[in-house]
């Protein structure tokens, strides 16, 4: 920018906003005098969740994690006790595993159409299916378990017709 | 006595400090003063209770909450739903936009007056650069385009606002 721009820079900065009025300042003193509303999320009309079908491909990641975390246990009651108290010493209040990630993939959505709820009104229904994995990780050892479980939803989405 | 109360209300002492601020980027988004002051006071009581802890600069959050609460009161009001096509009506009322100062009134006017004739998409970004004191990219992101544009917007409202003030000088 050249010179001119950069003092009409300047000179806007040096300008203040006119200040709210008393009215506005009066009425956010109300509004924060008042209790706070309790937050609500609006949801969907209706959410079902079940297993999917490949479940058993998704839980036998548990027995697995089990599994890795017996090893790391054991593993940790073999170090020898200098070396245990020195990392003891180190971090004295660390928990062994934390939860470093979560991720939810949505991996498909499956419109089902038009349906009709119990009060008569039309809705869409929507199916959608997720991978949710979760991620511990152990800061001493830098082992880490994940744990992944498949999720459906079922939304059903009320529908207006204009 | 109001030194007293704003220490003892928190709020207040933030209020005086963003709320001239806020007010100015409100009326950029908003088709009079009243809905602008409406959307201030949703949005920072909005921020002054759920984010005032959360990590970040408090004008971009504050600004990020004007911003939805201005959408969202065009939205209920069935105006119109397109930025560009509802962020003009705050500047077409009377009520000046910046404090009335003793001197340089008149240069004050004449700038006023070349702000309200830009267009509307360099406007706000001048506005929310200078006065809303955002970066590009924050600019950016609040407008969802790239920061490139923000900037581009930004040097054209200054070389307009100088054609337009030159212009205004000449005709005395």
């Amino acid at each position: 920018m050249d010179d001119e721009l950069l003092s009409l820079e300047a000179e806007l900065k040096n300008l203040r906003p006119a200040a709210p009025s008393a009215r506005l300042a009066g009425k956010v003193e109300r509004a924060l005098a008042e209790p706070a509303p309790v937050a609500f999320t609006p949801a969907p009309a209706v959410i079902v969740r079940r297993p999917s079908r490949a479940w058993w491909l998704y839980a036998s990641a548990l027995p697995v994690a089990a599994a890795v975390t017996f090893l790391l246990v054991v593993t940790a009651r073999r170090t020898p006790p200098a070396r245990a108290e020195a990392v003891a010493v180190a971090e004295p209040a660390a928990p062994m595993f934390k939860p470093v990630a979560a991720e939810n993939v949505l991996y498909a959505v499956r419109d089902e159409g038009l349906v009709t709820l119990d009060d008569g009104t039309a809705a869409r229904r929507e199916r959608l299916q997720y991978v949710d994995t979760i991620t511990w990780r152990n800061p001493r050892t830098n082992a880490s378990v994940r744990w992944t479980v498949p999720r459906e939803e079922v939304r059903v989405v009320p529908v207006k017709f204009q | 006595m109001e030194d007293d109360a704003t220490h003892n209300d928190p709020w207040k002492s933030w209020f005086q400090l963003y709320g001239p601020k806020l007010l100015l980027c409100a009326r950029q988004w908003t088709r009079s003063l009243a809905d602008a002051e409406d959307v201030v006071q949703e949005a920072f009581v909005r921020f002054w209770r759920h984010q005032r802890d959360l990590p970040g600069e408090p004008m971009a959050l504050l600004i990020t909450s004007v911003r939805r609460a201005a959408l969202d009161l065009a939205r209920r009001e069935s105006r119109r739903t397109a930025r560009e096509e509802f962020a003009d009506g705050g500047l077409e009322d009377n009520p000046p936009l910046f404090q009335i100062t003793l001197e340089q009134d008149d240069r004050r006017d004449a700038i006023e007056a070349a702000l309200r004739l830009l267009p509307e998409e360099q406007r706000e970004v001048l506005v929310l650069k200078i006065w809303g004191e955002l970066t590009f990219d924050q600019i950016a992101q609040q407008l969802a385009i790239p920061a490139n544009t923000a900037a581009s917007r930004y040097r054209y409202a200054l070389a307009a606002l100088r054609q337009a003030l030159t212009a205004a000088d000449c005709h005395g």
